[in-house]
């Protein structure tokens, strides 16, 4: 050992560095005797060289650490570092505005629809009153609707012009395999299977949500259209069609709302693993551990593909170094 | 005995002077009978209208002020010939607490407010009173067929002021309903507009006022006694109320269809009468007093619908298929949840164990 006992329990630190200097001191005029180094590779020396002498130290440290033990000398072990977890890309920011504008779209759209329809409820009245009457509602239903259909639009360019769009949208068309991981869940949750579905990017779940937007998207604008412009719409079409149009918004907007409260709120929020809210939809990012568990087989992709790409550097910077040492010698 | 006898004839001069005095001073029916029994007494106004004067004593002895003397209204008849005589104030006895026994009611009060009463009180000499419409010497309870304001004679009594709309109300389905088929459940003026509380339609306490008007109407037509007797549709207001127009005018709106915007106020007919406002010819007219430029598309189709029954046509099924349709995902999601959160508890709990 290279020092006293009472020495080091009193500045270990200031030992350490001291040795780790000497031993730096030494490598370096060993190297810099017969080469003469660019400052790119003095660094990238240097930084092998510290590692290497930490990884000894440490070892020092542990064996010491030992000793003081046998002499019943408490010292707390050192902090490791958290290894923080990793986060995959799931959403992009594109997406993920479209989402917003969307959400706050269709909130609009149920706050001030709904009151129409449950007119006879005390809160309907309250509502109304609230907001400052029934054509300022009227007019933020447009408003809402107006945000709708443009994101709505905006949403098939997206997935018709940009690479992450049609990307995406491969991915969220329905295959046999979605009905597959449904029987194989359905069997999972009541007992006759072991292991869940091993799911792809998307879930059927997540492609339900999707498809069932287009559903609404398709019965709520047009028939909204026609009811926006009712007078356009009956130089085309007689009258029945508007009234078509009126049960059919007012049915849908039921069923979306449903869907919305019972559906979406228990897979994006109320789900206990979940709660009070994927938050996904804010960073765009989903934990290893949540990746693993819903989309297995997306993980070992981006796992394979991040291997690969590793390896590929390796063999580029194998390449580089070889030049290097080349141009070195 | 002789100072008795002359204090009893003393007091009986006394009482002949007084009733005598009496009646010189208030000429008797007997007497305004004697001219106002010619049918052809009559009189010339200051602006040249010529008014009878003639009294036909037979029906007033049959009115309700059969027992009072003429001079009780006609206060200001002391002297022959009674010449410009006030018009008669209906207010010195129906007043609160007066001691004749007539009655005294609200009513009073309401004409005063009224669009009538306001019109009078300004000094517009055409504005009805109590007698313009109730009738001077011929006043019975309404219940009597002789009666102005019997429910069968009220569009002729108001008629004789509102010449127009009585015109065409007494050919409406309203009217006909009263005055040919003496069904007395069909509105006269005075079921829509009041009686004596009578207001201008601008009045927002007005019944026919915009918004109050589709209460007005559900007084007989969500009537379910009237509805079953006389076989009047019933959808009509419980269909309007769920409309845009009737969640439009619930809420406040003031442009906006109430039900006499379409069936008119007065000139109300069957939808199947040619006249109507309503008739298939006529609606995209009467649509486009709202919606400019409205077409025969507007009538190609019901207006008073109820997605709930049969009647309705393809809304009906529409609304059947939106409900099955929200009933069975809903259904389908909920079990799922239920499911997975069935399996969630257990996994829980084998961890736990």
């Amino acid at each position: 050992m290279f020092f006293s006992k009472k020495k080091k329990e009193l500045e270990p630190k200031v030992s350490l560095d001291k040795l780790q200097g000497e031993i730096e001191q030494e490598i370096w005029d060993d190297l810099t005797k017969d080469l003469s180094l660019t400052p790119h590779l003095k660094e990238e020396i240097k930084k092998l060289v510290k590692e290497r002498a930490r990884e000894e130290l440490q070892k020092e440290l542990k064996d010491r650490y030992a000793e003081l033990k046998e002499e019943k000398v408490e010292i707390p072990p050192p902090e490791v570092k958290k290894k923080e977890e990793v986060m995959y890309p799931r959403l992009s920011l594109d997406v993920r505005i479209q989402h917003i504008i969307l959400m706050v779209s269709t909130i609009i759209l149920i706050i001030t629809g709904l009151p129409i329809k449950f007119h006879e409820l005390a809160w309907a009245k309250f509502f109304f009153s609230t907001v400052g009457g029934l054509q300022v509602s009227r007019i933020l239903h447009r408003v809402g609707a107006a945000g709708l259909i443009g994101i709505a639009l905006y949403h098939l360019l997206f997935l018709a012009f940009s690479k992450e769009g049609r990307e995406i949208f491969k991915e969220l068309l329905p295959r046999k395999k979605d009905l597959k991981d449904l029987w194989i869940m359905l069997n999972y949750f009541i007992g006759r299977k072991r292991e869940r579905a091993k799911f792809g990017k998307f879930t059927y779940v997540e492609k339900f949500d999707y498809w069932a937007v287009y559903w609404g998207m398709v019965v709520m604008v047009l028939s909204g259209l026609i009811l926006w412009f009712l007078g356009t719409a009956l130089r085309i079409f007689p009258k029945f069609v508007a009234d078509i149009a009126k049960e059919a918004h007012s049915d849908e907007a039921t069923l979306a709302t449903l869907a919305i409260i019972i559906w979406h709120f228990y897979n994006a929020h109320l789900n206990p693993e979940k709660f009070p809210m994927n938050r996904s939809w804010l960073t765009g990012k989903i934990s290893e551990k949540e990746m693993e568990k819903e989309h297995f087989l997306e993980w070992v992709k981006i796992q394979e593909e991040e291997e690969k790409e590793i390896e590929t550097k390796k063999a580029e910077e194998g390449k580089f170094k070889e030049q290097r040492g080349e141009n070195i010698l | 005995m002789k100072i008795n006898r002359i204090i009893i004839l003393f007091c009986f001069f006394l009482i002949c002077l007084l009733v005598q005095g009496r009646t010189q001073e208030l000429p008797s029916n007997q007497e305004c009978k004697h001219c106002h029994s010619n049918p052809n007494l009559k009189k010339v106004l200051p602006d040249g209208r010529v008014i009878s004067e003639y009294v036909d004593f037979d029906i007033f002895y049959k009115s309700i002020h059969k027992k009072q003397a003429c001079v009780y209204c006609h206060i200001d008849a002391t002297n022959f010939p009674c010449k410009n005589l006030q018009k008669v104030n209906c207010q010195r006895c129906h007043y609160k607490g007066n001691l004749a026994g007539a009655p005294d009611l609200i009513k009073y009060k309401e004409y005063g407010e009224s669009v009538h009463g306001r019109a009078t009180a300004l000094g517009d000499v055409k504005a009805p009173m109590c007698q313009d419409c109730h009738g001077s010497h011929y006043i019975f309870d309404k219940a009597d067929t002789l009666s102005r304001t019997n429910k069968e004679h009220i569009p002729q009594t108001c008629g004789t002021c509102h010449l127009n709309i009585y015109d065409i109300y007494r050919i409406s389905v309203h009217g006909e309903a009263l005055r040919s088929k003496h069904i007395l459940a069909a509105p006269s003026c005075a079921d829509c507009h009041g009686e004596h509380n009578i207001k201008e339609h601008t009045d927002p306490k007005s019944k026919v006022f915009l918004t109050q008007v589709s209460v007005t109407c559900a007084k007989c037509h969500a009537n379910m006694e009237l509805i079953k007797k006389y076989d009047i549709p019933v959808e009509p207001v419980e269909t309007y109320k769920e409309s845009f127009h009737g969640v439009a005018i619930k809420f406040g709106a003031k442009t906006v269809a109430n039900c006499t915007s379409c069936h008119e106020s007065h000139a109300i007919f069957k939808s199947d009468d040619p006249r109507s406002s309503i008739y298939i010819d006529n609606i995209p007219r009467t649509c486009g007093k709202c919606h400019p430029g409205a077409s025969e598309n507007f009538a190609k189709g019901k207006i008073h619908i109820n997605p709930a029954k049969k009647e309705a046509g393809i809304i009906y099924y529409v609304s059947q298929f939106f409900k099955y349709l929200t009933l069975s995902v809903m259904l389908a999601l909920i079990i799922y949840i239920i499911l997975d959160l069935r399996k969630k508890l257990i996994v829980k709990r084998k961890g736990e164990e």
